[in-house]
């Protein structure tokens, strides 16, 4: 995946870094130094007359070498910086000592590793010469050479993907890239330096400065993409540094100069983003913080920043949140995922287990490759190298997987896009999927007609997302308008709220990831409302999936009805089961706020055993519940307990389904 | 109860069981009369001539009214030509003078047999077992626990009708099948072998040897016993797309699609053959073949899950998302496993 070499402040990576350093004048080869002016537009000014020379005489090594220098950094894989360095090598290997790793490098680049690892090794055996003299030297190439084996493995197994440009809606012949997109797909932000930009401005390297850029999806196709409000774009670089899962946060890269680039949030509210706020400074500090990523519950952040004290260059950090809502003191994740080379664009998948970043520092095969760890039992393990070609021997950074985890979004300068960085989707196909072939076989001596007897090969490893995305539109129920509302999250066994989300002010909509292995429940909450509950068991195997649930909230009136899903029973008896404590809790909440409310507890049950049983059984539950408000200080004479058996299903009863819907306890506003 | 399984049965049945044939004298007096048709419907039996057996003894048993022996033969009769209450009223009166009539309390429990009534059939054989041993009430309880999936009970059956008839080459074929549904693959191969020597003849044997060998990945034995049992019946094309199979999965792509075209050749509505040279295309990398393959395949049996789920696969390739997520799902509900898996990984 070639991301290309050109800078922006958000991200400096590899190339950017290195031709910064050029530009100061500080690490330029010292056989260029005499003929080259440095910096970008420099460069091309010194190539015109070099070409000139070249033509009058192609034989000049020396020559044949500036012009690949110079193309090496203009375009690292075109086939003129290698050919130009080539013919310098083939002139005279001796022209100047570091020709073999440019060449090297330049055939890394190209994916020609056994080309690569030659010259790479000529110029270690230059260097070993005078080892004392060369160790930083000598440790790069020795990297370069071990890039170079790894891509070797890699590509001669490639992962095989679909790799899409997500089409002229989001991509234009301006750079787009560092996509964050909603766990569903369907919205995508991310940064781009058009000519709209706000301001118009262009920075020193004679693009416009970086806006971000929205666009969501309908029918499946995105829509033209739009520049955020003023509210998020200033006239100088603002860049997307990651999104939350459900797509309400936004966080934002800044750099004012300053210092060494800041991370800011922005929520959404109604249909626009607020202003970003500058992050504490237990995330900020002087140095460079970047790319951003935030649990699916949104009380763990992760972030990238160089700052002093960890393991070398950009280091992953995380933070939690304090009971104040305040990013706490971070923390660095520690040398499995930290290395003393740079990590970058780090993204947490919202199953709350995997966590993709960038890194220079593991098995890479060239500059940034991006990389994936699981969190087991607390730890991480061993990253992941993502394979070739997801992985190139350029840099890949700012990658971002969907919440079903069969589909990555990132952007490149690979050819054939609409010009500069676009940003394409990654589609993982998993192994090759075997044919299914038709045989048969006459087991059975007896059975002339033969039995068919189809084989069937394993099924694909793609591993999908063990999680669940729930999203819908919170109405209220008579009028349909759209309403914000608050949306618990419980953890029902640890009877704990593990995240408040709200829904959209203007539309209505609220998306919540929910990673297997828990029993939720979810509470949809407004003032003046009845509160809605859902419940979602979703045991540890639980496959990747999504609900669609329009919520319309009923306004507290006599006659309205709610289903308490989150109040369980032991099976077959009326006991009340501890999970059920934070869905009582609200109803208290509920009685005690709405002192003049009196509610008829029904209890139901589905068409399982005989009816005589099911009305035994329902009487007794909805007398257990009322009794357990009666102890929580709710006068009994506001409740009424009444068992309905099966006589009001409210599904099939021939489904599993069905029947869970129908075993509920609902309760109803008698007076008010 | 398939025809041919009744043919198979019935076969089976005369050779052990069939009462004999009774001399005739040349003056015809009404029982003379009653045993000429009963030997001529033996004969017509031992044709296949069902209704005409049945008819025969018919007239036989107007005659003589208490002819046990055409009594019990008219019931194999409507038992082949599935007149399954006419054959059960005849063992009945049968079972009613002789209770103890072993081969009478089998043809009862094949008579259950054909109506699919298991727990009939079970019981019908066990009382036959009851009162000695019966290879082919053994057989058939190892075909019936086969069929319910519980091979290593098959496997006892069989063995107890091998016991009884130690030439029994059916009951070794059946065996050898149990075996390899448990994956004892050497055994099944012994017993492939032991049911060859028995008989020759057997052209399916050679066929499901070499399904053996190539299920363990012994590609060359696979394709040789595929190619004897071609040999031995040209015209056996269940040998020769499994020969084809053989060879693609042995990485043989142009040997099997040669096969597989072969079959084609000779009977140009085979659905399997299709798909098969879908599988060929698909390995090929040639998408475009595959779907249209695959779409043929389908054309010409609409419930081929394989086809629908190779097509599937062609159409994923061809960037067609929708419509391979629209084939697997029809190859899923087909009943092919592997199709509900990439529903779940490549169609959220």
């Amino acid at each position: 995946m070639d991301i290309g070499i050109e800078f922006y402040e958000q991200g400096r990576k590899e190339f950017d870094d290195f031709r910064k350093g050029l530009m100061s004048d500080k690490t330029l080869p010292v056989s260029t130094r005499d003929y080259l002016h440095v910096g970008n537009e420099n460069f091309k000014s010194a190539q015109s007359p070099l070409m000139d020379a070249q033509k009058f005489n192609p034989k000049n090594a020396k020559l044949n070498y500036m012009l690949g220098f110079i193309r090496f950094f203009e375009a690292p894989a075109s086939k003129e910086a290698l050919g130009f360095l080539s013919d310098a090598f083939r002139l005279d290997p001796e022209t100047e000592q570091d020709l073999p790793y440019w060449l090297g490098w330049c055939y890394q680049l190209n994916v020609n590793w056994d080309e690569a690892i030659k010259y790479y090794n000529v110029y270690l055996g230059r260097l070993n010469l005078k080892p004392k003299s060369h160790v930083v030297e000598i440790e790069d190439v020795q990297k370069k050479i071990a890039e170079c084996n790894n891509g070797k493995i890699f590509s001669a197994k490639p992962e095989r993907v679909f790799v899409d440009n997500l089409g002229p809606a989001v991509n234009t012949q301006y750079p787009e890239y560092s996509p964050a997109i909603t766990a569903d797909e369907e919205t995508v932000i991310f940064t781009a330096r058009r000519d709209n930009s706000t301001g118009g401005k262009k920075d020193s390297d004679a693009g416009f400065y970086e806006d971000l850029y929205i666009s969501t999806k309908s029918n499946g196709k995105w829509q033209p993409s739009k520049l955020l409000s003023k509210n998020v774009n200033s006239e100088f670089h603002d860049a997307s540094a990651g999104l939350s899962p459900d797509g309400s946060k936004l966080f934002v890269y800044r750099h004012s100069g300053k210092d060494g680039g800041d991370l800011y949030e922005s929520t959404l509210f109604g249909i626009d983003w607020e202003p970003p706020v500058h992050m504490n400074k237990n995330i900020n500090t002087k140095y460079h913080e970047s790319s951003v990523s935030l649990s699916f519950d949104g009380k763990r952040i992760y972030f990238v920043s160089d700052k002093s004290g960890g393991f070398g260059d950009r280091d992953i950090y995380y933070s939690d949140m304090d009971l104040k809502g305040e990013w706490g003191l971070s923390k660095n994740l520690g040398p499995d995922i930290n290395t003393k080379y740079g990590e970058e664009g780090v993204f947490m998948h919202p199953d709350g287990k995997t966590m993709y970043f960038s890194s220079q520092g593991h098995n890479n095969i060239g500059g940034y490759d991006i990389f994936m760890s699981t969190l087991e039992n607390g730890k991480w393990s061993k990253p992941v190298n993502l394979g070739y070609p997801i992985n190139g021997p350029d840099d890949d950074v700012f990658f971002v997987v969907s919440g079903s985890g069969n589909r990555a979004y990132f952007s490149s300068s690979k050819q054939g896009g609409y010009g500069d960085k676009d940003i394409y989707k990654i589609t993982f196909l998993g192994p090759e999927k075997e044919p299914l072939l038709s045989t048969e076989d006459q087991l059975l001596a007896m059975v002339a007609n033969p039995i068919s007897n189809l084989k069937t090969e394993a099924a694909v490893e793609i591993k999908t997302s063990k999680l669940t995305i729930l999203k819908g539109v919170v109405t209220d129920a008579k009028t349909n308008a759209v309403l914000e509302a608050t949306i618990d999250l419980i953890d029902n066994d640890k009877n704990e709220v593990l995240a408040t989300f709200k829904s959209n002010s203007a539309t209505g909509k609220y998306l919540v990831t929910l990673p297997s292995g828990k029993n939720y429940g979810i509470a949809v909450k407004r003032e003046g409302y009845l509160f809605h509950s859902e419940n979602f068991n979703l045991p540890d195997n639980a496959d990747y999936q999504e609900f669609t649930k329009d919520v319309a909230l009923k306004k507290i009136e006599v006659g309205s009805t709610i289903v308490l899903r989150n109040i369980f029973f032991d099976f077959d008896k009326a006991t009340i089961r501890p999970e059920s404590a934070n869905e009582l809790d609200r109803l208290i909440k509920l009685l005690n706020d709405n002192p003049t409310l009196k509610i008829e507890l029904g209890s139901h049950t589905d068409s399982k055993g005989s009816d005589d049983y099911n009305m035994k059984l329902s009487d007794s539950r909805s007398k257990s519940v009322v009794d357990y408000l009666i102890t929580k200080g709710i006068s009994a004479g506001r409740l009424v307990a009444k068992g309905y058996g099966e006589t009001k299903p409210i599904d099939t009863n021939d489904t599993d389904a069905g029947r869970q819907n129908n075993r509920r306890t609902e309760f109803k506003i008698l007076e008010k | 109860m398939r025809l041919n399984l009744l043919l198979f049965f019935l076969g089976a049945f005369f050779v052990s069981s069939a009462q004999d044939t009774v001399k005739v004298n040349t003056t015809i007096s009404p029982e003379e009369q009653a045993q000429q048709n009963y030997n001529d419907g033996i004969t017509a039996l031992n044709k296949g001539e069902g209704q005409l057996a049945a008819d025969l003894f018919s007239k036989s048993i107007e005659l003589k009214p208490d002819f046990e022996k055409a009594l019990y033969n008219r019931c194999v009769a409507y038992t082949l030509v599935r007149n399954y209450p006419s054959a059960m009223s005849d063992i009945n009166k049968v079972l009613s003078t002789s209770p103890n009539n072993i081969e009478a309390r089998f043809a009862k429990a094949m008579v259950f047999f054909g109506q699919s009534q298991k727990d009939s059939t079970n019981r019908w054989l066990d009382n036959c077992l009851g009162i000695g041993k019966h290879a082919e009430a053994y057989y058939y309880k190892g075909i019936m626990s086969y069929q319910a999936g519980d091979y290593n009970e098959a496997i006892k059956e069989y063995s107890g009708a091998i016991e009884v008839k130690p030439d029994y080459a059916y009951a070794y074929n059946d065996r050898a099948s149990a075996k390899r549904a448990i994956n004892d693959l050497t055994g099944a191969i012994a017993d492939y072998e032991k049911a060859l020597s028995l008989n020759p003849s057997f052209v399916f044997v050679y066929n499901n040897l070499g399904s053996v060998y190539r299920v363990s990945k012994n590609y060359d034995k696979a394709i040789e016993y595929y190619t004897k049992a071609m040999t031995a019946k040209p015209d056996y094309l269940i040998a020769l797309n499994n020969r084809g199979a053989a060879k693609l999965e042995s990485g043989k792509l142009d040997d099997a699609k040669k096969d597989f075209e072969e079959v084609l050749k000779k009977d140009p509505k085979n659905s399997q053959a299709f798909n098969n040279l879908a599988s060929v295309a698909l390995k090929q990398k040639d998408y475009k073949k595959a779907k249209d393959m695959a779409g043929k395949a389908i054309e010409l049996n609409a419930n081929n899950g394989a086809a629908y789920f190779n097509r599937g696969i062609a159409r994923q390739m061809l960037r067609e998302e929708d419509g391979s997520c629209a084939d697997w799902k029809k190859a899923a509900d087909l009943g092919v496993s592997a199709a509900k898996s990439f529903m779940n990984t490549d169609c959220n």
